[in-house]
C-alpha cells in the first residue's frame, strides 16, 4: 500500500517539555484519516512537522513516498485550526495570493477561487474584506484557501468548527469528492461523531505518542459488541454497580455503557426494568467517542503527567 | 525568489492602496511646512502694531527718533536682512510729547498698565551726552521692541553729532543706514552664497523626511508582523515560504512603500517647480533662493535612507515577532525607538556645529548613523573616507542583524502566549 505520509519515530522536545514523543504513524493514500487526541496531546506540532514549519529533533517525515522538502509541500493544503486570512484584504485577493504563493498563475487562481466560491455559496462575497464575514463565512473561505492549489495532501483542522449544518453538508459532499478523485485527506479534530463517519483509519494521540492507531473498523471491532445502548425513562442507579457496568456516559434518557467482566447482558436488563421503563435496548460496537474517552483516562492514569 | 517578489507586491499594494498613504502623502508636507514655516514667520512678525509715546524735550530728537521707529521692523535685529527683500510694514504708531514732567511719566505710565498705549520711550535731556534712554513697557520680555528703540536713538544721536560736524545729513543717512550681510557657505569645491536661514531649511526637510519615513515604516512592518502574528495567517504562509523569505519580503516591500512616498514629494515639488518654489517664497522671504544641498548629498539621500530604514525594520520586526499584540509592542519598541530621537535631538546642533567629536561618533555608530552622517554631508562636506566608513560600518552591522532577527523572528512568530524573556530570547538565536 501506498502511503501519502509517513512519520516514522519522531520526536520534538520544546526545552524540557516532550511535545511529540517517538511516534509514529503512516497515512494511506486516497484515505480520509483522522488524528485525535485531547488538547495538549502534541497534535498541532505534529501538524506543523508535516508542513515543514518545524523540524523534528529526530525521526523523520516522508510525504508521496519520499523525504519532507518545501518542494513538496506545494502539493499539501493546510487549514489551520484558527482563521488565517489577511482581514482587511478581499476574499478573491486572498484566495489568489495564497494560490500564487504554491505557483499558481494568477488567471488559474482567479478561475479556481470562483469556482470555489460558487460551490461554497460565497459567490457574492468575492469583493468583500474578510472581517466583514461571519465566522462560518471565513472558514469556508480558509477551507478553499486549503484545496485551491489541487494539492494531493490536505491537511484539516478543525474543519467543521463554526458551519452551520447546511454548510457543514456542504463541505462534507466536497470532502468525499475530493476522496473520490484520490486525495489523501488529514482530519484533526475532537468531534468524533464526524471521524466516526468520514475517517478510514484513525491514530489518537496523548501526550505527544500514540495509544491507539489502525483501521477504525478493525479498532471498533476489537471491542467486540460489548457496548449497550438504552433508552430509558426514570431512573438508573445500576449505573454505579461495578459488578454490572465498567464505565457509562450517561445523557439522561439515554445511556452508553459498557458491561463489566462477566456480568451479561441479561443480567442488565433485568435490573433496569425494575427501576426504569425501557424504551430501547441495544447491543453495539462501542463508540468512538466511548473508545477516546476510555483510552485517554486510561493512559492518563498509566502515564506520569508532564508539569 | 518568486514567494519574495509576491510578498514584496502584497506588502506594498495593500498599503498604497490605503487611504491612510494618500491622507499621510499630503499631510506630511503640510505638516512640515506648518512645524518649520510658521514658527519662523511668527518669529519675522511681533504681534501687530503699538502705539508708543516718544517723550523728550528735544523735539528734533524725538522727531529723528519717531521716524526711525516707523521705519523699524523686527527684521531689521535678526542679524542680516536678506537682501531685497520687501520691508514688513511699520510696526509702529507713533506720537510724541515734547513738554516732560514727572507727571506726564507717572500719567504715560499708568495709560501703559491700563493698555490705551503700548509703550513709553523716554529720552532724557542729556541723553545725547549720556546715551541713554528709558523703555517703558507691559512686555519686559520683548527685547525686540527695546532693541529697536535703542537702535533708533543711536542713530539718531548719531546722526546730529554727524551734521554737527559738518556732514550732510544725507551722507549721514548713508553713513548709519543697515548693513547687509551675505552668508557665503564655503565647501571644497565652490563657495555658494546663501544665508542662514535658506542654508538650514532644506537639510531640514530631507532630514525630517529620513526620520519620519524610517520611523512611520519601521513600525509599520512591526505591525505587519504582529498581524500576521495574531490572525494565524503566519501559520498558512509557512507552508509556502521560509520565515527569511517572508521577513525579506516584508521588508522590502514595506520599505517601497517609503520610498514611493519619498518619490511623489520629491517629484511634485519638481513639477510645481516654479509655482510651489514662488509660494515658498513669498512666505519665507527670500531667503528660500540661496537654499542649497550640495549634489552629493542628493545622491547619498536614497542610500542612507535605504540603510537606515533596512536597519531599523530589521529590529522592529524582530520586535513584533517577540509579541502578541500592538499593546505589548508599544512598551517593547521604545529602546529601538530611542536612538531614532536621540538622532533628531541632536540633529539640530550638528548642524550648527558639524566638526564635534560627538558628530563624528553619531554619525560612525550604526543606529544613528545614516541620519547624523546624512545631516552632516549636507551642512558641511566630511571628508570621503568617513563617509564609506559610516556605510561600511552600517552594511555590516545590517548583515549581523539579519542573522540575528531572522532567528529570532523564525522562532518568535510561531510563539503565542506570553513575552519572551531576555535569556528566552537568546535560547532562540542559539537554537534556531
Amino acid at each position: 500500500m501506498a502511503f501519502t505520509l509517513e512519520l516514522d519515530r519522531v520526536t520534538k522536545t520544546f526545552d524540557d517539555f516532550v511535545a511529540v514523543d517517538n511516534l509514529s504513524f503512516n497515512i494511506p493514500e486516497g484515505e480520509i484519516f483522522g488524528l485525535l487526541g485531547p488538547n495538549g496531546a502534541g497534535k498541532t506540532t505534529s501538524i506543523r512537522m508535516m508542513i515543514g514549519i518545524t523540524m523534528p529533533d529526530s525521526g523523520e517525515v516522508r510525504a508521496f513516498g519520499q523525504p519532507l522538502t518545501r518542494r513538496l509541500l506545494d502539493r499539501v493544503g493546510y487549514l489551520p485550526e484558527e482563521r488565517g486570512l489577511y482581514k482587511k484584504m478581499k476574499i478573491m485577493e486572498n484566495l489568489v495570493f495564497l494560490a500564487r504563493l504554491k505557483g499558481i498563475s494568477t488567471a488559474e487562481a482567479t478561475r479556481r477561487a470562483s469556482h470555489w466560491l460558487e460551490r461554497l455559496d460565497l459567490a457574492r462575497w468575492g469583493g468583500s474584506k474578510v472581517e466583514e464575514l461571519s465566522k462560518g463565512m471565513q472558514q469556508k473561505v480558509q477551507f478553499i484557501a486549503a484545496i485551491i492549489h489541487d494539492p494531493g495532501f490536505m491537511i484539516l483542522d478543525e474543519p467543521f468548527s463554526g458551519l452551520d449544518p447546511a454548510s457543514s453538508v456542504v463541505l462534507k459532499d466536497v470532502l468525499l469528492d475530493l476522496k473520490k478523485q484520490g486525495k489523501t485527506i488529514l482530519f484533526s479534530t475532537h468531534r468524533m461523531d464526524t471521524v466516526e463517519r468520514l475517517c478510514d483509519s484513525i491514530c489518537l494521540v496523548n501526550h505527544g505518542r500514540s495509544v491507539l492507531h489502525g483501521v477504525l473498523r478493525d479498532i471498533k471491532a476489537g471491542y467486540g459488541r460489548s457496548s449497550v445502548q438504552l433508552e430509558y425513562e426514570g431512573e438508573l442507579p445500576l449505573l454505579a454497580d461495578r459488578s454490572l457496568v465498567a464505565s457509562s456516559n450517561d445523557f439522561g434518557n439515554f445511556v452508553e455503557l459498557r458491561l463489566a467482566e462477566g456480568a451479561s447482558s441479561q443480567q442488565l436488563l433485568e435490573a433496569a426494568m425494575r427501576t426504569a421503563r425501557i424504551r430501547r435496548f441495544e447491543m453495539v460496537e462501542p463508540s468512538l467517542e466511548e473508545i477516546f474517552i476510555d483510552t485517554v483516562s486510561g493512559t492518563t492514569k498509566a502515564v506520569p503527567s508532564h508539569a | 525568489m518568486r514567494n519574495i517578489l509576491l510578498i514584496v507586491q502584497r506588502e506594498y499594494l495593500v498599503r498604497v492602496r490605503t487611504k491612510a498613504f494618500l491622507l499621510f502623502t499630503v499631510l506630511m508636507p503640510l505638516f512640515v511646512g506648518g512645524v518649520f514655516i510658521i514658527p519662523t514667520r511668527l518669529a519675522m512678525k511681533s504681534s501687530g502694531v503699538k502705539h508708543v509715546v516718544i517723550v523728550s524735550a528735544d523735539a528734533d530728537l524725538a522727531k529723528t527718533v519717531s521716524n526711525e521707529l516707523a521705519h523699524s521692523h523686527a527684521a531689521d535685529i535678526e542679524g542680516p536682512r536678506a537682501a531685497g527683500a520687501a520691508p514688513l510694514k511699520a510696526e509702529f504708531v507713533v506720537s510724541v510729547e515734547t513738554a516732560p514732567s514727572e507727571t506726564l511719566r507717572q500719567e504715560l505710565i499708568a495709560r501703559v498698565r491700563a493698555g490705551s498705549i503700548d509703550a513709553v520711550a523716554w529720552i532724557d535731556p542729556d541723553a545725547v551726552n549720556l546715551r541713554k534712554g528709558t523703555y517703558y513697557s507691559r512686555n519686559g520680555g520683548d527685547y525686540i521692541e527695546s532693541a529697536l528703540f535703542s537702535r533708533a536713538l543711536r542713530v539718531s544721536i548719531s546722526q546730529r553729532e554727524l551734521t554737527a560736524h559738518g556732514f550732510t545729513s544725507k551722507d549721514a543717512k548713508t553713513l548709519l543706514g543697515p548693513v547687509d550681510i551675505d552668508t557665503v557657505h564655503i565647501d571644497k569645491n565652490s563657495a555658494n552664497r546663501s544665508n542662514g536661514l535658506g542654508a538650514a531649511i532644506l537639510p531640514f526637510l530631507l532630514l525630517f523626511a529620513i526620520y519620519m519615513t524610517v520611523l512611520i515604516y519601521g513600525i509599520n512592518v512591526m505591525r505587519s508582523v504582529i498581524e500576521e502574528k495574531s490572525s494565524r495567517v503566519i501559520e498558512v504562509l509557512l507552508g509556502s515560504v521560509t520565515p527569511m523569505q517572508l521577513m525579506a519580503g516584508k521588508i522590502i516591500g514595506v520599505g517601497a512603500v517609503g520610498l514611493t512616498q519619498i518619490a511623489i514629494w520629491i517629484g511634485t515639488g519638481c513639477v510645481l517647480g516654479t509655482g510651489g518654489f514662488a509660494m515658498a517664497r513669498q512666505l519665507l522671504g527670500d531667503s528660500l533662493k540661496d537654499a542649497h544641498v550640495p549634489t552629493v548629498a542628493l545622491v547619498l539621500f536614497p542610500v542612507f535612507f535605504i540603510l537606515g530604514y533596512a536597519t531599523y525594520a530589521c529590529l522592529y520586526a524582530a520586535i513584533g515577532a517577540m509579541c502578541n499584540s500592538d499593546e505589548e509592542a508599544q512598551q517593547l519598541q521604545f529602546p529601538v525607538t530611542l536612538p531614532l530621537v536621540f538622532c533628531m535631538i541632536f540633529a539640530t546642533s550638528i548642524m550648527r556645529d558639524p566638526n564635534t567629536s560627538l558628530a563624528f561618533w553619531l554619525s560612525i555608530f550604526p543606529l544613528t548613523a545614516p541620519i547624523i552622517m546624512f545631516v552632516r554631508v549636507t551642512v558641511n562636506m566630511p571628508p570621503a573616507w568617513q563617509i564609506l566608513l559610516a556605510i561600511t560600518a552600517n552594511l555590516a552591522t545590517l548583515y549581523g542583524l539579519v542573522w540575528l532577527t531572522s532567528r529570532i523572528y523564525r522562532v518568535g512568530i510561531l510563539m503565542y502566549g506570553k513575552r519572551p524573556t531576555l535569556p528566552e530570547i537568546i535560547k532562540w538565536i542559539r537554537y534556531a
